[in-house]
């Protein structure tokens, strides 16, 4: 597993700040430049301060945007260069308490937006940047200031923002428009049936709400990926769902199915809400063939390969964030495993797929 | 809650197909449509209308804003890229049965472009506001000009982002020059193969030995560039057309999975000789046969083979934007991006219109590569290319796939207003639609193999079905 947060140390009285281990010469004072390799860590120094990092290699961290934390002498990796899977996380305050979370809400929130500026105005050209959560919709006005603020200084960002859709309004219409082009919206929806999405995300009036939402960003020409963890609780209603995204979602960019990430609440119920998608693929199937025949796109998220019959896989994606990816042991024997998806890395095999077959 | 207008057509005597202005369809009772027209439309009725998305409840809700998406889509917007069909020669080795006006002897002059022409083509495709192309080369017989070709693919290959040229040919004559052409993998090749030895001898060659050539010519170059890139099509005299067996046989005998059957288009004195030519109704007798015949053989054989024009309106009823084939787009509104250039130099809106003009019946160009587009004139043909507001057209639910061919009416009819029923144009669709209609919801397992194998689907889920209550 990668690591996210190193261990650091620095001045204790320092507050905390964001700064970026340089490639080459520094362009700005948040630039680190390394000034000392020892077997007890490495030293960097910014324009403004000097810190230590232990326990990783230059080569690693190049081009990383970094959170220093002195007072707890942690360095959280905000933004890893060499990475695709770079994730904010905004809250960890939610208003819904789904079934499978992976990430169980908080009741207090920790505002980070001013680290997060600085580190998105020193991300890689180019990145797309994960928003996440809790609801980051719950801080809406500090979000989209935060948005608005690093497109005013880096034109070449865009975001990926996973909201739950319960916050969006009329007024935010010119907003969602002039930004549409560089935010992609990701919004669960686990029924066309009111009853079991509201049953699903645990708070009831959820659907009612998120239909309107919903709207307001296809009215916006927002980019729209909708998603949809398949469960015990939903599987069976997909193809009903399917038939509903493409006459009322129709300009929804893409349909996520994803499997489900036992952590959290998943691990929690995941006797309850996981589905063996391995040994039963017929609604997803008939579920995928609709969209096919509507042409609107689908991707299968975290599904091992083997677990998908050959005539859908190319719509499995390698959508396990390398931090959190494994293989089992089966896997060694699997010609198809470079362009597998894999496992979540707190998958069990005792209560997971049971038709897991290398190829 | 309101509802989208419903237009409807009796499939048969039981059922009728209805659909709205986005294409979304279904089938009721006749009962249905009794309770629709006297607005007496039973609760059942109502939730059925806005779950499908029919219907709504406020402009701006969800099952709006999906109506509104879905409409768009199946508005052909075009832009992007450009299809232009350029005739380097009018000249033909061959002199097929029903090729009347467009070909011009092997040994004539001044059939071909010259210098200057293709100079000018090439500065016309050069001023085109797109980035993709593609070119399809027809004649007469375009390998007679391989070199015209050549310099307009050099200078495609410099001035598109993206770029696929297909060449139509009969394939009578190949030499190392041409092969080396077909060697670039943006080169596509489009064929006619008119079935069995004899009916394409009769039909295009007049002599078995020639046959034999080209049939020896198709396997060549299917076994150098692969089956891929290269496809044929039937042209079928109605008059004498080949049994469909022996026409999918012919075909399969090639490794090819899709023909597309045409019929023959007989213009000018030549439609006054071919009556047969102007009524539709022996066409769509045939049509359906064959169709029937086809999906029965594959029931039987396990084997695929795609009629690809009835995949292709069944693609268009169950999604927006497949509009790849330039026949069936609407609104389809002649412009520079979309045009034949002619073996002089003349630009028209399709390959019909360029034949009106040769017999002088009515003069469709568009334009010249010396002047540049003649806007007056592309104004005025504009209306005719949309369907949505047809006073027929708007009452038929199979509209939002179809599209218009004002060329052909004139062709057929000297005006483009004639009732709709009344022409070859829409007589040929309704039969069409009828019948991609009457297959999807036909729950037979022979029709369902074909279907969902055209579809790309591993089988046609049961919402493709949608049925009133």
């Amino acid at each position: 597993m990668i690591q996210l947060r190193l261990k650091s140390e620095c001045d204790r009285g320092l507050a905390p700040f964001v700064t970026r281990i340089a490639e080459g010469e520094p362009q700005c004072e948040e630039d680190a430049t390394l000034t000392l390799s020892e077997a007890g860590g490495l030293s960097y120094r910014t324009g403004l301060a000097t810190f230590r990092l232990r326990d990783v290699a230059p080569a690693e961290i190049a081009g990383d945007v970094l959170l220093i934390d002195p007072r707890r002498q942690i360095a959280h990796r905000l933004i890893r260069a060499a990475s695709p899977h770079n994730t904010f996380l905004i809250t960890e305050q939610c208003d819904q308490l789904c079934l499978m979370c992976s990430q169980p809400p908080k009741p207090q929130h920790q505002d980070m937006f001013a680290h997060f500026l600085a580190a998105a105005r020193l991300a890689p050209p180019g990145a797309q940047i994960g928003l996440s959560g809790g609801e980051p919709l719950l801080h809406k006005d500090a979000l989209f200031a935060f948005i608005d603020a690093v497109f005013a200084s880096r034109d070449d960002l865009s975001f990926h923002i996973l909201t739950n859709g319960q916050y969006f309004e009329r007024d935010d219409l010119a907003w969602l428009r002039k930004h549409r082009t560089r935010l992609l919206w990701g919004v669960p929806i686990y029924s066309d049936d009111p009853a079991t999405h509201d049953e699903i995300v645990g708070k009831s009036g959820a659907f009612a709400q998120l239909a309107p939402n919903l709207a307001l960003l296809g009215l916006a020409g927002a980019a729209l990926e909708l998603r949809t963890v398949v469960l015990a609780q939903n599987a069976l209603c997909l193809p009903r769902l399917a038939d509903f995204i493409t006459r009322h979602l129709p300009f929804a960019a893409t349909w996520a199915i994803m499997q489900m990430e036992r952590i959290g609440y998943g691990r929690m119920n995941w006797t309850r809400c996981f589905f063996d998608s391995s040994i039963d693929f017929a609604s997803l199937g008939a579920a995928i063939d609709l969209m096919r025949a509507r042409r609107q796109g689908v991707t299968l998220y975290n599904f091992p390969l083997c677990t998908v019959p050959r005539a859908y896989r190319d719509l499995a994606a390698r959508s396990i964030s390398d931090w959190k990816q494994k293989y089992l042991p089966a896997c060694r024997a699997c010609s198809l495993r470079a362009s597998c998806a894999g496992f979540f890395e707190w998958y069990r095999e005792e209560d997971g797929f049971m038709e897991i077959r290398p190829q | 809650m309101q509802v989208w207008p419903l237009r409807f057509r009796d499939l048969d005597d039981r059922r009728t197909i209805l659909s709205d202005d986005s294409g979304a369809y279904f089938l009721a009772k006749s009962e249905f449509v009794g309770r629709y027209a006297r607005d007496a439309l039973s609760p059942s009725d109502e939730r059925f209308l806005l779950e499908k998305g029919h219907a709504f409840e406020r402009a701006g809700d969800l099952a709006h804003t999906g109506f509104l998406a879905r409409w768009s889509r199946r508005q052909y917007i075009g832009g992007g890229s450009a299809y232009i069909i350029l005739i380097p020669t009018l000249r033909c080795d061959l002199k097929c049965s029903y090729c009347q006006v467009s070909r011009a002897p092997l040994a004539s002059q001044g059939f071909d472009w010259d210098a200057e022409t293709l100079q000018k083509v090439l500065g016309f495709l050069d001023d085109l506001p797109v980035e993709e192309i593609q070119i399809e080369f027809q004649g007469g017989e375009p390998f007679l000009r391989l070199d015209l070709l050549e310099a307009v693919a050099a200078f495609a290959r410099r001035r598109f982002r993206r770029v696929r040229f297909v060449v139509c040919s009969n394939l009578q004559t190949l030499n190392e020059g041409i092969l080396a052409f077909l060697d670039s993998e943006d080169v596509l090749i489009s064929t006619s193969l008119d079935g069995p030895h004899q009916v394409h001898t009769r039909n295009r060659t007049g002599d078995t030995a020639l046959t034999e050539v080209f049939l020896s010519n198709l396997k060549q170059v299917i076994g150098r560039i692969g089956p891929g890139r290269i496809s044929a099509l039937p042209t079928i005299d109605i008059e004498e057309p080949p049994n469909p067996e022996d026409l999918i046989a012919a075909y399969e005998a090639f490794g090819f999975t899709s023909l597309y059957l045409r019929p023959v288009n007989y213009q000018g004195f030549a439609r006054k000789s071919h009556p047969e030519a102007r009524t539709s109704a022996a066409w769509n007798d045939y049509y359906r046969g064959f169709i029937e015949a086809l999906i029965a053989r594959n029931a039987r054989t396990g084997r695929v083979m795609e009629e690809f024009y009835m995949a292709h309106c069944l693609r268009r009823i169950l999604a927006p934007g497949m509009d790849s084939h330039t026949d069936l787009r609407n609104p389809n509104i002649p412009s520079g991006a979309n045009a034949v250039i002619d073996f002089d130099g003349q630009i028209y809106p399709s390959d019909e219109a360029r034949m009106l003009a040769r017999i002088r019946q009515v003069d469709l160009a568009i334009g010249n590569v010396s002047d540049g587009l003649d806007q007056e004139k592309l104004t005025l043909l504009a209306p005719g290319h949309i369907n949505n507001f047809d006073p027929d057209c708007i009452h038929c639910p199979y509209q939002p796939f179809c599209g218009t061919d004002p060329i052909d009416d004139l062709s057929r009819s000297g005006r483009i207003d004639v009732p709709r029923h009344e022409s070859w144009f829409c007589q040929r669709h309704l039969a069409v639609f009828d019948l991609a209609m009457e297959l999807l919801y036909r729950t037979d397992p022979e029709v369902e193999f074909s279907l969902s194998r055209w579809l790309g689907l591993e089988s046609i889920p049961e919402a493709l079905r949608p049925v009133a209550p």
